[in-house]
């Protein structure tokens, strides 16, 4: 048999740490308030790259080509009733440079036109992020990234001061800090109906007005009017509720209610510490986020529930022993299982985290610290508050529960 | 449930999975890229494709039946040849033993019939390409690159603009039009298929995949339709249509001629439209030309309606314009009297009527059935679309950036699976084995119901994928711990796996069951992103349950059984 960890001696301390977080999360959120995303705040979020504009391709013959770029290869598909189907693509780390890509283009009858940048890599040109191309006589423009860092240009400074006229803008710096791929964030005050039609234009031109025509690249535009914002804010706080909710009915069926309200509380907690967590390292706050929260809420149930249920076990087998006594042992036999399952849902979620960007990232990283605030609010929050409910009602006497009571439902 | 039934049991699941599979794989890596350009166009595209690339066909065959080429037709005609074939056999015909252009055009009775099958050889084929793509897994907007759109329409405008509050059935006839005029603007820019869906009371759902100009796709949805009228060049109109009928190859698919001398200069060529059964632009056949200039812009008309002639009862469609307009037509219609006049929108001719004399603000165009009629008013209603759209939202994003999204999905999904599979094997040794079977089954076995059920894959769905491997192991580890005590206590292995199913069964019941409640509430919350991970996280929780109890306690009681294993390896240190 192994030896019992007396975890209900660090009930109290654990809980006191678990207020003085969540307070501090608070602290956050009233004085510098979530870094809200797109979603929960009215306006238009504009990527762009800014680019160095390389060659104009065009097309004289029959049927209708499809050109993408991708980081890899650029890829011609032939199809239509006029030509024979088929498709071309040219592996941009064997193709050489810009030109020797523009000769081997040639066989297929695309001309490529180069403007600046012949003897340079082919792998630096820019992915077509705004859809493929389709060739034709009208010439379309491809363009390519800065040769050596110190052709960078475009400081977050330039393009912050550049389009400030457009209206309540914010920039960001996206990928590398010499990619020159931003984030401008325009802010909608419902006061225009047509926002959302007008700012990216305005942006594009604002950019190009500073750095130079075909020097912009829109990579991609999102845009949430108000009254749609506002209606997923209202609906998220709903589902969050009911997802408690839910919850609580469930454990509640499935033990006795102080169990239930145990394991709600502990969830409740954790979502607590996520939200600090997000308030404090300013990271998003958007659908992603709330997706991020619930499904904390759910997973991180499952742990106390394992818990519970062991309890429940071991009560029945010893019904004489005392309930701090069963409580430890339970988590102890437990304890395992608890760090495994975590540990194997972490590993996962880690390889999220670190081969994806943006918004999954995040997403991956709020979930991190919700799996680990979930298994040490399993061991401390739940059981220590069931420990806590039978304390009361087995004893009575007010003097002692008073000031436990005090401290654990004022979170 | 002895062995063999459970075994066959897990089977027929892995089966009808694969069956789930089949047009996912067939799309996504059996078609090549240009077939799968071809089907996603729209139906319309599809259509003059078949009907250009038969008649080149038909060039060809002729060219060779001419030659009086006995050699035996190339292979990319062995489609049509087995049609043919099955046409001699109907007949009773002895089928011919070298398939020539000669031996195959016999098989049909004119030119006429075996055009007409080429093309349908051709359509079909596209189609249920199309089909295919339609029943495969769909890639969502972030990882096939594209844009949403979420438009509502503005009717507490348009009740502030007429004055007066709009009925229930006023309300839904702006949106229903508001919608039709959408699909018309978006079908004509084709390409690849766009989604356009009512949603709720007054917004529309718009998703375009490919496409992630919002500037153009801007332009195309917020955009009025472009409706103006030109006088047609009958002359001209009449000889080109007998030149083309003997080449019907002169003009590409762009409406340029090969030979432009054959309109006379200030002309077009424009595609003469009719709606078809499903209401989509349908090509007569029929070529117009047109002069380029239009003598009246559809911006003049204020309002539309369908009546019927009071002596005939012909439905007739008259529509009112505003004085300048009115003082246009007016000029038009008098110096053309007796010429055509083509109704076009967005450079294509929906209708044609006769000029009897001239006309000034109240117009009316007579001489079609009614829904033809209807169909017409519709078209000049909604070049002066009453109801104000206003974008909601909008996500655009780049078919490379979609690329990009996909690779980062499936490493996340290979690492994640590895090193959730090491550290089971290191940890659990030969129990880690069963555990990482039931992943891989797990894995594919939700694959197969986003399949089935038609679901989009979205990278926060890939997210939900990677979050149910490490979740799903879960199970397998509640289970292997509880059995790891058994055989602590001195049980057997037989008695430790019962023992160990037994009494986890419930603790993974509850986890599974609590993350699939979260989910499903999830799955409510606004945006297809969120719902996507939702989804695919409860589809993982449920799949997970079959691997992890069935699939994986049958390949336990297979080794116990068949093998005649008397240990259990499942931790170093308890034996």
């Amino acid at each position: 048999m192994k030896r019992v960890i007396q975890f209900h001696k660090a009930f109290l301390p654990a809980a006191l740490v678990s207020i003085a977080l969540i307070v501090f999360g608070f602290a956050g959120l009233v004085t510098k308030g979530f870094n809200l995303g797109v979603d929960f705040q009215a306006g238009v979020n504009q990527y762009v790259q800014l680019a160095f504009p390389a060659a104009d391709i065009s097309y004289a013959g029959k049927g209708t080509p499809v050109l993408s770029i991708s980081e890899s290869a650029v890829i011609v598909v032939f199809s239509g009733a006029d030509v024979v189907a088929h498709t071309a693509s040219w592996d941009l780390k064997t193709v050489g440079t810009i030109a020797d890509l523009a000769t081997a283009m040639k066989a297929e009858n695309i001309d490529v036109t180069i403007r600046d940048g012949a003897g340079l890599s082919a792998t630096l040109l820019v992915p077509t992020y705004q859809g493929d191309y389709t060739l034709g006589p009208q010439a379309v423009l491809v363009h390519r990234g800065p040769k050596v860092a110190s052709e960078a240009y475009g400081t977050i400074e330039q393009v912050r001061k550049s389009v400030e006229t457009v209206g309540s803008v914010s920039v960001q710096n996206v990928g590398a800090a010499d990619s020159m791929q931003y984030m401008i964030r325009v802010r909608d005050d419902g006061k225009d109906k047509s926002f959302s039609e007008k700012i990216p234009g305005l942006v594009k031109k604002a950019l190009e007005g500073t750095f130079g025509a075909d020097k912009v690249i829109t990579m991609r535009t999102d845009y949430v009017g108000a009254q749609f914002s506002k209606s997923l804010a209202s609906s998220s706080w709903k589902l969050t509720l009911l997802t408690v909710l839910a919850i609580l009915v469930y454990a509640t069926i499935r033990f006795k209610f102080q169990y239930g309200l145990g394991a709600v509380l502990a969830i409740i907690h954790d979502g607590l510490i996520m939200v600090g967590f997000i308030v404090w390292t300013r990271m998003e706050f958007n659908t992603t986020s709330i997706a991020a929260i619930l499904t904390i809420l759910g997973y991180s149930i499952n742990d106390t529930i394992v818990i519970f249920d062991r309890i429940r076990e071991d009560s029945k087998l010893d019904p004489s022993a005392s309930l701090a006594l069963v409580i430890d042992k339970s988590i102890t036999e437990t304890l395992g299982r608890t760090f495994i399952t975590t540990l194997t849902t972490m590993l996962a979620v880690l390889s999220l985290f670190l081969f994806t960007t943006g918004s999954i990232k995040d997403f991956a990283l709020a979930l991190l610290v919700g799996m680990v605030s979930g298994t040490y609010s399993t061991v401390y929050i739940a059981s220590g508050f069931v420990q806590l409910w039978e304390n009361v009602k087995a004893n009575m006497k007010p003097k002692a529960a008073a000031s436990h009571a005090a401290t654990k439902t004022s979170r | 449930m002895n062995k063999t039934k459970r075994f066959l049991i897990v089977l027929i699941v892995l089966a009808v999975a694969f069956a789930f599979l089949i047009p996912s794989i067939r799309w996504y890596y059996l078609t090549p890229k240009e077939d799968q350009a071809l089907a996603l166009g729209s139906r319309e595209q599809i259509r003059d494709y078949a009907w250009r690339v038969a008649r080149a066909d038909m060039a060809e065959l002729e060219k060779l039946a001419t030659a009086n080429d006995e050699s035996p037709l190339p292979v990319q005609y062995d489609p049509m040849v087995k049609r043919a074939r099955k046409i001699y056999k109907d007949l009773g015909l002895k089928t011919p033993q070298v398939w020539s252009a000669k031996a195959y055009l016999a098989a049909f009775d004119n030119k006429a019939d075996a055009l007409a099958d080429l093309e349908d050889y051709y359509r079909t084929h596209v189609l249920s390409l199309k089909t295919l793509h339609g029943s495969a897994v769909q890639l969502g907007l972030d990882l096939s690159g594209g844009m949403s759109v979420i438009i509502r329409a503005d009717l507490a405008a348009l009740e502030t603009k007429t004055g007066r509050t709009l009925s229930p059935a006023e309300r839904n006839d702006a949106v229903v039009r508001a919608v039709e005029v959408l699909n018309n603007r978006i079908d004509k820019f084709g390409l690849t298929e766009p989604v356009i869906r009512r949603q709720g009371d007054d917004r529309i759902y718009v998703e375009i995949p490919g496409a992630a100009d919002p500037e153009r796709i801007n332009g195309i949805i917020m955009g009025r339709g472009k409706l103006a009228f030109h006088i047609v060049d009958e002359e001209a109109t009449s000889k080109l249509t007998t030149y083309l009928e003997a080449n019907p190859l002169a003009i590409d698919d762009k409406l340029n001629l090969a030979d432009q001398s054959l309109i006379p200069a200030g002309t077009v060529v424009r595609k003469f439209y009719t709606k078809d059964a499903y209401g989509l632009d349908e090509w007569t056949g029929r070529y117009m030309v047109i002069n380029a200039e239009p003598g009246l812009d559809g911006n003049h008309i204020e309002s539309a309606t369908v009546s019927s002639d009071p002596i005939t009862g012909q439905p007739e469609v008259v529509f009112n314009l505003d004085k300048e307009g009115g003082d246009i037509f007016f000029k038009l219609t008098s110096a053309n009297v007796n010429k055509t006049m083509a109704v076009v929108l967005d450079d294509r001719v929906r209708t044609g009527a006769r000029i009897s004399g001239p006309i000034q603000a109240n117009v009316k165009i007579t001489g079609f059935a009614a829904d033809e009629a209807n169909n017409l008013a519709l078209i000049l209603r909604s070049a002066a679309l009453p109801v104000e759209l206003v974008v909601e939202s909008q996500q655009a994003i780049g078919a490379s950036l979609g690329a990009d999204a996909i690779n980062q999905g499936k490493n996340a999904v290979v690492i994640g699976l590895l090193a959730v599979f090491a550290f089971m094997l290191i940890y659990y040794k030969g129990a880690g084995v069963n555990a990482a079977i039931a992943q891989v089954l797990n894995l594919y076995l939700m694959f197969s119901i986003l399949s089935a059920f038609n679901l989009t894959l979205t990278l926060p769905s890939i997210a939900g994928f990677v979050l149910t491997i490490g979740m799903a192991v879960d199970a397998n580890v509640i289970i292997f711990e509880r059995m790891k005590e058994e055989l602590r206590e001195g049980k057997g292995r037989k008695a430790s796996i019962q023992a160990g199913f037994a009494k986890a069964f419930w603790a993974v019941m509850d986890s599974n069951i609590t993350t699939i409640l979260a989910a499903l509430f999830l799955a409510q919350l606004g945006t297809g992103a969120i719902q996507g991970f939702a989804v695919s996280l409860a589809i993982g929780n449920m799949s997970s349950l079959f691997t992890a109890l069935f699939v994986s306690r049958l390949i336990f009681d297979f080794n116990t059984d068949v093998f005649k294993r008397q240990t259990l390896s499942i931790s170093w240190r308890v034996k």
